[in-house]
């Protein structure tokens, strides 16, 4: 993409090398994720009636789906982008602080991983106790946990020289949102560490015998909300300060940017127990302070659709576009030259329908209906499969290519891919909607009954739902297919130029300055203020409630281990 | 002001506005349809016993009790017209409870009683289902409820209570657990039924058919996943038991016909 005139800066070799194998290692784990998501929509539409298929038990491979997609993968890729994004925009920072974060998420991987292979730690990703994994898996997912906040640390002294040696000057907006995505991620972080390091771990290691569950479910959940405002914040970043540029435009309200990232921090936590409506011993008072919480944090996300289709439309008209909607033609969808923006596009439709499932969910007494169905599979597809996914893959294969100074191999196969995505996402969510309405549920292998012929607990009612569900997921993985092929390729091309650090940056319409958006502090007052509020009460009411402790299980066996990791 | 931040408010506040009357239905859904969430309970302990208590020809409460990997009871009929008040509880892992067909869909966690009230108005067959993960046997527990015409329905008589045989063979069967997954009176469960089982000719996981005699028994009780039954799977525990305790129960398998 060089018409753009982008700002290309030479940046040191080992944060070059750091920064390559922090998007290329959790893509090539992703080949297994995808692989397995696959497996999953036809073990469920009864295309496979077994509990294993080549050595990989339906449920441990649910959890390395989950694990691998949606907490490896996007954790690294926000470490790599942010570390490009404040190099970039910032200048360098200290890199043996960097290497060392480096070092402890790919320790902590591998030990995930390595537990969850062996098969000792089929928990799915949310490891609900009382079923017990094995300790590496916990300790692997904290490791990566505090390697991302040492990187996160690590861009604090850059941004404050940066801060004093312009003064005045406002921040640049593509930082405010990494900033607001990792203080988001560290507000999560701190209820889930606390769960793991006093609850699970000497629980899983047999130091103590009994484990508090509905403790350990609402700090899970504490984290769980704003954990998707994580992954949602670098896509932001990309939209909001590449999109308009790639659509041939400017951005229509760099305010609307820095409001949306703020508006997040401020709303992404007090929010989590919505992820517990149906849940007993939390009182529905807090339930329902919490849906009204939640109704709020979906406020920026409709600011930023309308900027978005606004900056789009401008980007359009200034290249031809005229009419009511004739505007829409002069995108440029399948252009070569600019194949970020179908990345960006594709996801920003599927977000229209994600988000809008989401509003659902929150609505209180409606998830009496959808709870734990195969609806949610197919709303939270809509958004961290959607647009998060589409964004990080593109960004990934985009940074790699600059800064190996590689062509983009094949590269009008590259641009169909978020398009192929898209078709598959939405025919497979369309699926799973009206199987998730009808009482599907979800983390089920339905091979074995519900969609077993064979079986007395056969439903022949939940034909439609299944086969749009293997169709969508087939041409989903078809998308994905050609990703990789496009990925793997650009890697091992030759470089015909020197590598560097390139990013889309595009200018705002409008000079635009409003105080309230200027610092974060007013902004984590706020947020303090907030999660007391609506964290506070539940917590000290469950810890008053002193409900007995339970002893752990492991999944294939309904009585509780009584000893330490190897039963 | 710009022209850019005079739309951006109107469209925050369009926004704030739509989502606090989307929340407003929400709240007034709760009276007009007498749909609320769970809440938390405090005079009601977890319950390790599934029960179906009448107080009156309309109105039942049941004790629903989860765990790896079925409900207790495990088929439940009231007539039409009756309101059911129904208590969740689970004796050992997080499950998940939807009854297909209404609004009942409550988690069972350890240690906490759920409880939502549902009306039955005509005669239908609902089934309920386990909707979180909670182990191997996750995909098949299911139980029945059944509304029924009230001409047909008769009341559950209070049971007589079972003969709990004083075999020591059984109350090993019992105090070892080998119930939660075997049954002795013939029906399916997680692991074949110990009705009739000595000298039963028994095909194997691995092709071979053998007759389930005393070297059988004796050899799957030390070392369960040595000769796995075929249609079911290698969960069983290893039971710890002394040799007079074998022989025992072996003695007891070999009169269960």
């Amino acid at each position: 993409m060089e018409l753009l005139n982008q700002r290309k800066i030479e940046i040191e070799p080992g944060l070059k090398r750091m920064i390559l194998i922090e998007l290329v290692f959790p893509t090539a784990l992703l080949v297994l994720g995808i692989y397995h998501g696959m497996m999953q929509v036809l073990y469920r539409a009864g295309h496979i009636h077994t509990r294993h298929v080549l050595g990989l038990e339906y449920y441990q491979g649910l959890t390395l789906h989950g694990v691998v997609n949606a907490i490896v993968f996007t954790t690294f890729f926000a470490v790599a982008f942010g570390y490009a994004l404040i190099r970039f925009y910032l200048g360098p920072v200290n890199m043996k602080v960097a290497w060392l974060s480096f070092a402890l998420m790919i320790i902590g991987t591998l030990l995930a991983a390595a537990a969850i292979l062996s098969g000792t730690s089929s928990v799915l990703y949310t490891f609900y106790p009382p079923l017990r994994a094995h300790p590496a898996f916990y300790i692997g997912l904290t490791l990566v946990v505090v390697g991302s906040w040492i990187a996160f640390f690590n861009w604090f002294p850059v941004y404050f020289s940066w801060k004093r040696e312009h003064r005045g000057e406002k921040v640049p907006l593509a930082v405010v949102g990494i900033f607001a995505g990792f203080i988001i991620w560290v507000i999560a972080t701190i209820p889930v560490a606390i769960e793991i390091i006093f609850q699970l771990i000497p629980w899983s290691l047999g130091w103590v015998p009994t484990v508090n569950v509905p403790l350990a479910r609402m700090l899970f959940w504490f984290f769980g909300h704003p954990l998707v405002y994580f992954w949602l914040l670098p896509t932001y970043v990309m939209y909001y300060t590449m999109l308009p540029k790639l659509a041939g435009g400017k951005l229509f309200s760099d305010f609307a940017g820095r409001f949306t990232f703020l508006w997040l921090v401020l709303y992404s936590a007090p929010v989590g127990i919505h992820h517990q409506f149906t849940e007993p011993g939390i009182s529905s008072t807090w339930k329902f302070v919490h849906a009204f919480f939640t109704m709020l944090v979906a406020v920026p996300s409709f600011a930023t659709a309308f900027v978005m289709a606004a900056s789009m439309e401008l980007g359009a008209r200034a290249n031809g576009g005229r009419g009511l909607l004739g505007w829409w033609k002069k995108l440029p969808y399948v252009d070569t030259n600019r194949w970020l923006f179908g990345y960006f596009f594709c996801g920003l439709f599927i977000f229209i329908f994600g988000g809008v499932t989401g509003i659902i969910n929150a609505s209180y007494n409606l998830d009496t209906v959808i709870h734990n169905t195969s609806w949610l599979p197919a709303h939270f597809h809509q958004t961290v499969a959607g647009p998060v996914f589409l964004s990080y893959i593109g960004m990934t294969l985009f940074l790699v290519a600059k800064l190996t100074g590689k062509e983009i191999k094949l590269p009008r196969w590259n641009v169909w891919v978020p398009y192929i995505w898209t078709v598959g996402i939405m025919i497979f969510s369309t699926g799973l909607f009206i199987g998730g309405a009808g009482g599907e549920p979800r983390r089920t292998n339905m091979g074995l009954t519900y969609t077993n012929p064979q079986s007395p607990l056969y439903h022949a009612d939940w034909q439609i739902a299944r086969h749009l569900g293997v169709l969508g997921g087939t041409i989903m993985t078809l998308a994905a297919l050609i990703f990789f092929v496009v990925f793997f390729a650009t890697i091992f091309g030759r470089p015909t130029r020197s590598g560097s650090l390139e990013l889309i940056v595009s200018e705002p319409y409008h000079d635009e300055h409003v105080p309230a958006v200027q610092s974060f502090t007013p902004w984590l007052v706020g947020t303090a203020l907030l999660l007391v509020i609506a964290y506070a009460p539940p917590i000290a009411q469950t810890l008053r409630s002193n409900f007995p402790g339970a002893p752990p299980y492991t999944p294939d066996r309904p009585l509780p281990i009584t000893a330490g990791p190897n039963p | 002001m710009t022209p850019s931040l005079r739309l951006e408010r109107r469209i925050i506040i369009i926004a704030i506005a739509f989502v606090l009357v989307l929340f407003g239905l929400a709240a007034l859904a709760i009276n007009m349809f007498h749909v609320g969430l769970p809440t938390c309970l405090t005079d009601i302990k977890p319950f390790q016993k599934g029960e179906l208590i009448t107080h009156s020809p309309d109105h039942y409460e049941v004790h629903y009790v989860a765990r790896m990997w079925e409900f207790d009871p495990e088929e439940v009929v009231v007539p039409a017209g009756s309101t059911v008040d129904v208590y969740l509880s689970t004796t050992d892992v997080t499950h998940g409870v939807i009854l297909l067909g209404t609004n009942l869909n409550l988690m069972a966690v350890p240690g906490v009683v759920n409880y939502a009230r549902v009306k039955f108005d005509r005669p239908r067959d609902y089934q309920l289902l386990c909707h979180e993960y909670c182990g191997t046997g996750h995909e098949r527990m299911a139980a029945k409820l059944r509304v029924v015409d009230p001409a047909t329905f008769k009341p559950n008589e209070p049971k007589a209570p079972v003969q709990q045989p004083t075999d020591p063979g059984y109350r090993l069967l019992e105090a070892k657990d080998c119930l939660t997954c075997h049954s002795i009176d013939g029906s399916e469960s997680i692991g074949p039924t110990l009705k009739g089982i000595y000298g039963r000719k028994t095909k194997l996981a691995n092709g071979a058919t053998i007759v389930a005699d005393d070297v059988y028994l004796r050899e799957s009780i030390a070392n369960p996943s040595a000769k796995v039954v075929n249609g079911f799977d290698d969960v069983m525990p290893k039971p710890e038991l002394t040799e007079q305790e074998i022989n025992a129960l072996v003695e007891y398998l070999e009169n269960l016909k």
